[in-house]
């Protein structure tokens, strides 16, 4: 199985794991939402510092 | 009896009061509203608009109160938004995959508004599955806004809002994930009340996210809503908020970069409406919850893993089944990673925390609504000084928040820019919706005439 290397060969095997059925033009419609998604999720990391226990010991 | 035709658009409780006093025949009422309702089928407010066996209610309503009966909302047409199941009449949730469903069993909110004596008014129009906020709705019809046709009512709950500005209903029912009810509220010019999460029952209405997921009144006055509030809540806050105090109470008004975008229309009522309240005796100052820049990116990790794992097993059998806008939030709801809804609920802890202590300086919190009035149907961005933003997440920036944290929160039409309304938001402590109420009441009083 080849190594997925493209947004959009990213896209398509997390779609395919997931179970979707996405047609070639399903995946570039996703993809620009899927990357703001992707950026998204980066700075909630970013702000909820790993180790961070919220105050839970 | 009265003539039903000036009263379509009466106050709620005007209408229950002569319902009640016998001058005003309930039978004269839904057809008045029906011949409405029949004018304004371009606005698309209905999925089922009520048929003949409401007529055959209002007559049984009607021999209720001549036997002198009682009863809040007796024979009071209350439209009901289409994801509430209702007994023998067909549930949509507005798609096409439940274009069929006819429940065997009234929504629990359903249930408490008919042994209140009101008459289930139809089913109104709402997003596909509730899960997007203009109700421009693939099977159902583009919902209007009454104001302006060119315009969006805003949504989920759009066909509510409509059926409640345009005199098609005394009052409606709607649920609120992310501002679906407090944004139509604000669009459509009503009054809409998001109250604590859990303090109406949810059994037997189709759930777009479990955690996020309220239901609650639309109405034309603070008054109405607190009515209904009280039918659907079995509590009695709404009777509370009239008698409630409000001098001193202290007002923080939102500041930081989550209200920075806002048309300056919106921008001055904030202001004229917190120069009301200091007028009206109560201590206004300003607020900054810097943890509120999080509640965008929480609020879509957490909808979008909620809504998927509901819509599951059809979003892969049969994705086509779906509108276009839905179609694709749902499939990328299916690639949440586990983590990643982890990591926005502990950020959500967080936000639910800041909040906390904020509260412990003030009594409510007054911000607008939307930061927009209504948009024209099919507009996909808005334009500010700091960059582009899409309608959708405009409309639900300074709502969402709310469902985060489940407090009560209550949107008060406040003037209006170009004849279009402007929504206040009133948002207080958890299960404190009398004191929201009797705030929103102020505004309402206060409010520039449109």
């Amino acid at each position: 199985m080849p190594v997925p290397v493209t947004e959009r060969e990213l896209l398509t095997a997390a779609a395919r794991a997931a179970g979707l059925r996405l047609s070639a033009a399903d995946v570039l419609a996703l993809l620009p939402a899927w990357k703001r998604y992707l950026r998204l999720v980066e700075q909630l990391r970013a702000a909820v510092a790993p180790g961070d226990t919220d105050g839970i010991g | 009896m009265a003539s039903a035709k000036p009263l379509t658009s009466a106050p709620l409780v005007q209408i229950a009061s002569l319902l009640r006093r016998r001058r005003l025949s309930p039978v004269e009422l839904v057809d008045a509203y029906a011949r409405r309702i029949a004018a304004s089928a371009e606005l698309h407010a209905f999925i089922t608009p009520p048929g003949e066996p409401v007529r055959r209610e209002a007559q049984r309503a009607e021999r209720r109160l001549a036997r002198g009966e009682s009863g809040a909302l007796l024979g009071v047409p209350i439209a009901v938004k289409d994801l509430f199941a209702t007994r023998a009449l067909r549930t949509t949730v507005g798609s096409r995959i439940l274009r069929n469903w006819v429940p065997s069993s009234d929504a629990e909110v359903v249930a408490r508004l008919r042994a209140a004596g009101a008459i289930v008014f139809g089913k109104t129009n709402l997003h596909e599955f509730a899960y997007g906020v203009s109700t421009a709705n693939p099977w159902w019809g583009i919902a209007r806004n009454p104001h302006d046709s060119r315009r969006s009512p805003g949504g989920s709950s759009g066909g509510s809002s409509i059926a409640v500005v345009a005199g098609l209903c005394a009052g409606a029912l709607g649920s609120d994930t992310g501002g679906s009810i407090r944004v139509p509220a604000s669009l459509c010019g009503c009054v809409g009340l998001k109250p604590t999460f859990g303090a109406i029952p949810l059994n037997g209405t189709f759930p777009l996210g479990w955690s996020l997921d309220h239901a609650g009144p639309l109405a034309r006055t603070v008054d109405d809503a607190g009515v209904l509030f009280d039918v659907l809540s079995g509590g009695d806050a709404g009777r509370k908020s009239r008698r409630a105090a409000t001098r001193g109470l202290r007002v923080g008004v939102l500041t930081g970069s989550i209200v920075e975008s806002v048309q300056p229309a919106v921008a001055r009522q904030v202001d004229a409406a917190a120069a009301a309240l200091r007028r009206r005796g109560l201590r206004v100052r300003e607020v900054a919850i810097p943890e509120m820049q999080w509640t965008v990116a929480t609020q879509l990790v957490t909808l979008r893993a909620e809504a998927s794992a509901l819509h599951a097993r059809w979003i892969r059998a049969q994705p086509r089944a779906y509108g276009a806008d839905v179609r694709t939030r749902l499939q990328l709801g299916s690639l949440v990673a586990a983590a990643d809804y982890v990591l926005a609920q502990r950020m959500r802890a967080r936000i639910r925390t800041a909040m906390s202590h904020v509260f412990r300086d003030i009594d409510v919190l007054l911000l607008p609504s939307t930061p927009i009035v209504a948009p024209v149907v099919g507009e996909r961005t808005v334009r500010w000084r700091s960059g582009e933003e899409t309608v959708d997440g405009a409309l639900v920036r300074l709502t969402a928040p709310f469902n985060l944290t489940g407090q009560p929160a209550l949107s008060i039409p406040f003037g209006a820019a170009a004849g279009l309304p402007i929504g206040m938001q009133v948002v207080g402590q958890w299960n404190e919706e009398a004191r929201v109420l009797a705030v929103g009441r102020l505004l309402e009083a206060d409010a520039p005439s449109r």
